[in-house]
């Protein structure tokens, strides 16, 4: 096994320079001429960001349909989508607007916002940097997974989806040099549904189903 | 004396306080400058207060230079902060030379660290016009907004907004908070220091020496809110909640705050409470000197219930503070308070007394929330509002700042 090399990232957000959406309509726009990283960051870099984990819906955009549009219905369809499910983020981008599309079909009004409540388009620049963190035993994957950074975590697991080899996570990537000796370890990991945890609580899962592997071996 | 970053360990981790050392590595020796127009008193100055000792442990050479002014040039610059937040006021152009000749002279005071700096961060309107002078500048100036300057009255967003947008770059605590400018505008929301003497743990005497002193109730619940007298936090509103609530419920009331060097309005409005407050001995209006830390502390300790019933609001620190010591908040649904206050997760946001009052009835109803909530609030803190992720944050700022990069990821 080559080293592991833990890596962390950090944060930064700024405004896209879109304007706000008021309404559902204008919501529907926006997303259909955002920047790929705008899409990215309001659905999958909401963990990483300094906000109420909100425990209905992961997603910026069905959290917003919820708390402001007052549409539940559209809520529920938006934040069962889950960004790390589809191949590409034009896919995503196309998912999105397809439900959107088929609930502006639905209303006979579109639903509005109060002022105050518009939805702010915004992307970040990630930092990433070494944690300073070398390994090469996979039995110890869990014992360091424990002790990394919020960033790490989602650097590792979350964000490496990105990445080449696209939709996989860091930590199975390194596991799979020695697939059949890691086979425990890398089922482990796929069992996680880790898109609906919090990093605190994706940080805990990973360290409890990769302790429980090595107890067993 | 402040903390030590590895004083924070026990409250946030040993990872976090690692990558804020390996983040600092990467700035050992940048220069940089923050400058705001308060020593003492509001938030601000509290923040930097830890941000730049910790900074400099970081390696990085920090400094906080404060502008000095006299009393007419802080009325006009209150008068732009409330113009900025959208009250209507109205500011000479004498009074814009005034400001502008006050930024004058403190420039020469500080000329020499400010051209020679690589990151200068001015916070708020006061020191804004020093960009203009420092024509030598060598680093970039990142103009901080503390408030809320969505809706600003017309007159002086045209005034400012040519200085503001001479900036690198502008940060504000939300997105809600900005205006449109043709610079990046970060987003980073403000911080609380879990060590400070406001924060701190307290030893239950010194909770209770504070209720004694002021004659505090310990069989009746408290409401307590802790602002400035300043008329966006609505501390009038807050004793017409309380009078609401007190026709049910035995409560008693606190509203404490301090004066700010820089606020002269502040006298006015406290009239006014004391006015409503009236001679009900169960209304303890509290003008604090600016050192009452520990006094604050223990106030929000011993509070039931926190409440912070602002019509305008920066971020709202006095709320984060609450949520830290364990205590549901009852809030205005206004600004950064939003980004705290989620509804039945760690406390209520409110429109109007009536809506505060109706909260307050909800949780005295309901005291199994008020500790649930009060859980919750305290870990969502530690996640997020802790200076650690606040001091993050800048250093990620000044690396993204002095590497540009087209891509959105950096590379360190």
């Amino acid at each position: 096994m080559t080293v592991f090399e833990v890596r962390d990232c950090a944060l930064l957000t700024r405004m896209s320079g879109l304007p706000p959406a008021f309404n559902l309509r204008e919501l529907r726009d926006r997303i259909a001429l955002c920047g790929e990283n705008v899409l990215f960051h309001h659905f999958c870099e909401t963990t990483l960001r300094g906000t109420f984990d909100n425990p209905d819906y992961r997603n910026d955009f069905a959290v917003w349909s919820k708390q402001y549009l007052g549409d539940r219905v559209l809520a529920e369809r938006l934040g069962i989508l889950d960004p790390y499910a589809f191949p590409s983020l034009g896919d995503l981008r196309a998912a999105t607007l397809e439900v959107i599309d088929e609930r502006l079909s639905e209303l006979t009004m579109i639903p509005w916002a109060r002022p105050g409540d518009e939805f702010f388009f915004s992307e970040a620049t990630t930092v990433v940097f070494s944690a300073g963190i070398r390994f090469t035993q996979p039995a110890r994957l869990g014992a360091f997974i424990r002790k990394m950074t919020n960033g790490s975590v989602y650097f590792h697991f979350l964000e490496a989806r990105r990445r080449p080899p696209l939709g996989k996570d860091d930590f199975t990537a390194w596991l799979m040099e020695d697939e059949e000796a890691n086979r425990p370890y890398i089922q482990a990991l796929a069992s996680i549904d880790f898109y609906f945890h919090t990093l605190v609580h994706l940080r805990r899962e990973l360290g409890r189903v990769l302790s429980e592997v090595k107890a067993a071996k | 004396m402040s903390a030590t970053l590895s004083s924070y360990e026990a409250i946030v981790g040993s990872a976090v306080i690692r990558q804020l050392r390996q983040l600092g590595e990467k700035l050992a020796g940048t220069r940089i400058v923050h400058v705001n127009s308060t020593r003492e008193g509001g938030g601000v100055a509290e923040i930097l207060e830890w941000m730049t000792p910790l900074m400099t442990e970081l390696g990085l050479k920090a400094s906080w230079e404060v502008i000095h002014g006299s009393g007419r040039f802080f009325e006009i610059t209150k008068s732009i902060h409330n113009g900025l937040q959208g009250y209507p006021v109205s500011i000479s152009g004498k009074d814009w030379k005034i400001y502008e000749d006050v930024n004058a002279r403190n420039f020469e005071r500080l000329r020499p660290i400010l051209e020679e700096a690589d990151i200068v961060f001015i916070h708020d309107p006061q020191p804004a016009h020093l960009l203009r002078l420092c024509e030598h500048r060598k680093g970039k100036w990142i103009w901080r907004a503390h408030i809320d300057i969505s809706h600003p009255h017309h007159p002086v967003w045209k005034s400012l907004r040519p200085v503001v947008e001479g900036y690198d770059a502008s940060i504000f605590s939300m997105p809600e908070f900005a205006r449109s400018l043709r610079h990046p505008q970060f987003l980073v929301p403000p911080s609380i220091d879990p060590l400070s003497e406001k924060n701190r743990d307290l030893e239950s005497a010194e909770v209770e020496a504070v209720r004694a002193e002021f004659g505090l109730d310990p069989s009746r619940p408290l409401l307590v809110q802790i602002s400035r007298f300043d008329r966006f936090k609505d501390p009038v509103g807050v004793v017409a909640a309380y009078r609401m609530v007190r026709k049910v419920a035995p409560v008693q009331l606190v509203l404490a705050g301090g004066a700010a060097t820089d606020d002269p309005e502040g006298k006015e409005i406290l009239d006014d409470v004391l006015e409503a407050a009236g001679n009900d001995p169960d209304i303890h209006v509290l003008l604090l000197p600016h050192d009452s830390h520990k006094t604050v502390n223990a106030l929000q300790r011993l509070a039931t219930i926190i409440l912070q019933k602002s019509t305008r609001e920066g971020f709202g620190l006095t709320v984060t503070e609450g949520m830290w010591k364990g205590k549901p908040v009852i809030g205005g649904d206004v600004g950064g308070i939003r980004l705290q206050v989620v509804n039945h997760h760690t406390g209520f946001l409110v429109n109007t007394p009536e809506g505060a009052a109706h909260r307050i009835r909800y949780l005295l109803h309901h005291r199994d929330s008020i500790d649930r909530m009060g859980t919750t609030a305290r870990e969502f803190v530690r996640e997020n509002f802790l200076l650690t992720r606040h001091i993050r944050e800048y250093l990620t700022l000044m690396l993204v700042t002095l590497r540009p990069t087209q891509g959105n990821v950096i590379e360190v």
